[in-house]
């Protein structure tokens, strides 16, 4: 039997970005503020040299991630399939403590285009309704870019993002993103020094006639006070940002620059080891009335009462507590009636590399953003008239890491193992990176998240079931991508050019890709086709709010950490506003 | 096959020779410091120590002996490490590197017994893209598959893998990894690429701490300098240029 807690104002379930951005806002104009996190504070080896450059325990056994013996998620390919569990996770990477995904990030920090925004009324009135496959069930997110860009303009302050404007205020900028959406001020620092790759990469691009930029980075390209008198060091570098804590303090997080800032105020509190079980809900009375969590260090129950809560956990668990919980209509995909679950999207990610006799790349210098860019062929910057799907990427030269489990291109044809293969890696390891194509994930009928009837959490919860392929149109979108890819890779003057790498399908769980899994709590303006409204606000509960990338109804082809922290943003705001006047907003 | 085309060592059938099949030897130590330090052999049960086959001594500092594989997994691991981390120019051999140590020690730790995999039933057999999906522990899943690459191998050469001859040794790895291999209930392709592959990666390429990749002989052959990874600086005045430390790198030992 849960003990029940005294009632707290808001209640944040997640103590990773959106909790951060929402405390921040909150705590300092005196709101009683409740972060439960199921992990631990990062205070460890995984933040200390010389234990934060090991890649077997950090970058190998993920030992930041979440625990599949504790919880993991089934697969299925189509929904008329058998689910498995994924025993492993490998193909994302949940995050688990303080900070979250967010403290184990790469850094890429992008604002949503306009078109993603107005997906389905943009690709209508520009290709008519009928070049829209039926079962792509893109929607509008019921805002525009307008009402982000504020937020995406504090957020970048926040995080002390490096980078280029290439569009102040319809301003065309010279060296910066000739695509990206009007911005109201230039980054806060300048970009990252530019690495040998990026300017091969630059070199190449420009004389096919794009116009390459540096990646916006969370990796400080020197030191930084934010407006909260938070500090960043300088960027040292050391290609250990995901999957790692940054040690240097040079890397953007919520566990160094949004938690410390309200830590020592009476009205905030991090309870860290808190796994919220299930948010409780009233449902005649439409409205949730607290969250039950078990202590993980004593196995205790605790029934902790709410006037607000605020789900800001990771995407998948965000989906699964309100299925757990009863709230909303579990999405039906034989009947495409129902909300929650989704619009499961994810990432589209391809590649081909390149391999120098004569240049030194030395990958080991390397930082989670440390890139350069073109942005030609992302989104709907080009038309897809006749192409047959929609959708696109960015395409970039990358340096995140130089990791030698992990990162040694070799040449194709080169064998697994032997002398020859020893040789190869010792030829190319310096010598070698990846020009890659980070693309979009647009929704897709039968993709989707429901409950798992067969297999159960530590806890005794039933586990996620994912639906998940990628859709036709993504793999079309990636094979074009990725022969532009190639055409770049083939203009650097490469040695050797690899052998271009497409997505293809199945999806395979056994392959990292990104953490950028998005949808299943989807926002919009009808509530018979999404979980939130424009606000973030439950259609089902007044008093329940829900934020991150569950929200988004199709995925970007940009990283999706910078919308994510502009929602959270516009969420405080919101939030103040309901907290005076409680009301649908 | 004719003996010549023998490794040079079979050291399992020398000790079944000398009576002393408990013993477990030590792991040989790197080529450079073989003459620093007398052979400390564990003894499993007693038996007089002047019956150990010497071996070359092990780093000083450096573990030896074996925490979960058998006299005949050491035996069969260290061939296939040897094989696929030949002793050559670019750096000695995969046992000399601490690939086989490296692997002993995983499974015998956390991540071999099972460390944070989902365990739950019901088991049931799925696409290659589901990932691993059988009940075993890594060290299980480790023994099972050693153990029908010793039959088949048995069946096909009439000896174990590492008394076959080099070019057999590859013949039949190519097979194993391509699927051709079929002995038992279990997928061996998929256990020689989901599980043995990448610990002989992670082996040569870890951090020394876990016992391969000994004297840091595996990044020393790739160019990557290890710790303490402060480039702040270097990415300009080291862009596109050979980084001095690519030659001498370091490690976390070199930090504790």
């Amino acid at each position: 039997m849960a003990t029940t807690l005294k009632e707290r104002e808001v209640v944040v379930v997640g103590g990773g970005l959106s909790a951060g951005l929402i405390a921040r806002k909150l705590v300092p104009l005196g709101r009683d503020v409740l972060v439960l996190e199921r992990g631990a504070p990062r205070s460890g080896s995984e933040s200390q040299l010389p234990s934060q450059r090991d890649e077997l325990r950090w970058g190998i056994q993920r030992g930041l991630m979440q625990r599949e013996n504790v919880e993991t998620y089934t697969l299925r390919h189509a929904p008329e399939e058998t689910a498995l569990p994924m025993r492993r996770l490998l193909s994302f990477l949940p995050g688990f403590g303080v900070g979250g995904g967010a403290s184990h990030w790469n850094g890429q920090t992008w604002r949503f285009q306009t078109t993603d925004y107005i997906l389905r009324s943009h690709l209508e009135q520009r290709y008519g309704k009928a070049a829209i496959p039926s079962d792509m069930t893109v929607q509008d997110w019921g805002i525009r870019y307008e009402d982000l860009e504020p937020y995406y303009t504090l957020f970048e302050k926040l995080f002390g993002i490096s980078g280029k404007a290439g569009n102040i205020k319809g301003v065309k900028q010279e060296g910066g993103n000739a695509f990206e959406p009007w911005r109201a001020e230039e980054f806060p620092l300048p970009p990252l020094e530019p690495s040998e790759a990026g300017l091969i990469f630059k070199a190449a691009v420009e004389k096919l006639g794009y116009k390459p930029f540096p990646m916006p980075a969370a990796n400080a390209s020197r030191a930084y006070t934010n407006p909260d008198g938070m500090k960043l060091g300088a960027c040292q570098y050391c290609g250990h940002c995901e999957r790692f804590v940054c040690e240097a303090n040079a890397k953007a997080s919520p566990d160094r620059l949004l938690f410390p800032f309200i830590a020592d105020k009476p009205n905030f509190e991090l309870r860290t080891h808190a796994e919220a079980l299930l948010i409780n809900y009233d449902k005649a009375d439409r409205r949730v009335t607290g969250v039950t969590y078990i202590d993980t260090l004593t196995g205790e129950e605790f029934t902790q009462p709410a006037s607000i809560i605020v789900l800001g956990s990771y995407v998948l668990s965000n989906t699964r507590l309100l299925l757990l919980s009863g709230i909303g209509e579990p999405y039906d995909p034989g009947t495409g009636k129902g909300v929650v679950g989704k619009n499961y999207c994810f990432q589209t990610i391809s590649g081909v590399s390149v391999f120098f006799e004569d240049r030194y790349i030395n990958p080991f210098m390397g930082a989670g953003a440390y890139g350069m860019v073109i942005d030609e062929f992302n989104n709907d910057h080009f038309d897809h008239s006749g192409l047959g799907f929609f959708g696109g990427a960015f395409i970039n030269a990358t340096i995140t890491n130089g990791r030698p489990i992990t990162t040694r291109a070799l040449p194709p044809g080169t064998p697994r193992w032997g002398s020859a293969w020893k040789a190869a890696n010792a030829k190319w390891y310096l010598r070698s990176f990846n020009i890659s194509c980070h693309g979009t994930s647009y929704s897709h009928r039968s993709n989707c998240m429901d409950l798992d009837p067969d297999y159960r959490d530590a806890y005794g919860r039933p586990l996620l079931r994912i639906a998940f392929d990628f859709p036709e149109n993504d793999l079309k979108m990636s094979l074009f991508v990725t022969q532009k890819a190639h055409d770049i890779a083939k203009a650097t003057g490469a040695t050797i050019v690899g052998t271009p790498a497409p997505r293809r399908g199945p999806y395979d769980s056994r392959i990292y890709q990104s953490t950028h899994n998005t949808g299943g709590t989807i926002m919009g303006t009808d509530r018979a086709t999404s979980v939130v409204s424009p606000h973030l606000q439950s259609w089902d509960a007044q008093n329940l709010f829900i934020t991150g990338a569950s929200v988004f109804p199709q995925n970007s082809g940009y990283n999706p950490t910078g919308a994510v922290g502009a929602l959270g943003l516009r969420l405080a705001d919101d939030l103040m506003s309901y907290l005076e006047r409680p009301r649908f907003l | 096959m004719s003996d010549q085309s023998l490794p040079p060592i079979d050291r399992r059938a020398i000790l079944k020779g000398a009576g002393v099949a408990t013993v477990v030897l030590p792991t040989i130590g790197v080529a450079n410091r073989a003459e620093a330090a007398e052979p400390k052999p564990q003894i499993a049960q007693a038996q007089s120590p002047a019956a150990v086959v010497p071996s070359p001594a092990a780093a000083p500092g450096a573990a030896t002996g074996h925490q979960f594989l058998s006299l005949d997994e050491v035996a069969f691991t260290e061939a296939l490490v040897d094989h696929m981390w030949p002793k050559d120019q670019l750096s000695p051999s995969g046992t000399e590197l601490g690939i086989a140590t490296f692997i002993d020690r995983q499974l015998a730790g956390a991540f071999g017994q099972g460390d944070r995999l989902y365990t739950q039933g019901p088991f049931r057999i799925g696409k290659p893209q589901h990932g691993y999906q059988l009940p075993l522990t890594p060290a299980q899943y480790y023994r099972a598959g050693v153990s029908a690459i010793a039959t088949a191998c048995q069946k096909r050469f009439g000896r174990s893998f590492e008394r076959i001859a080099v070019a057999d040794r590859e013949q039949f790895l190519q097979e194993l990894a391509s699927g051709k291999v079929k002995e038992g209930p279990l997928d061996l392709a998929a256990w020689f690429n989901g599980l043995a592959y990448p610990l002989f990666v992670q082996g040569a390429f870890a951090d020394p701490v876990y016992g391969g990749n000994r004297d840091k002989a595996a990044w020393k052959m790739i160019g990557y300098p290890g710790l303490p990874a402060v480039y702040n600086q270097d990415v300009v005045r080291f862009r596109g240029k050979a980084h001095p430390r690519s030659a001498n790198p370091q490690s976390i030992q070199d930090f504790s």
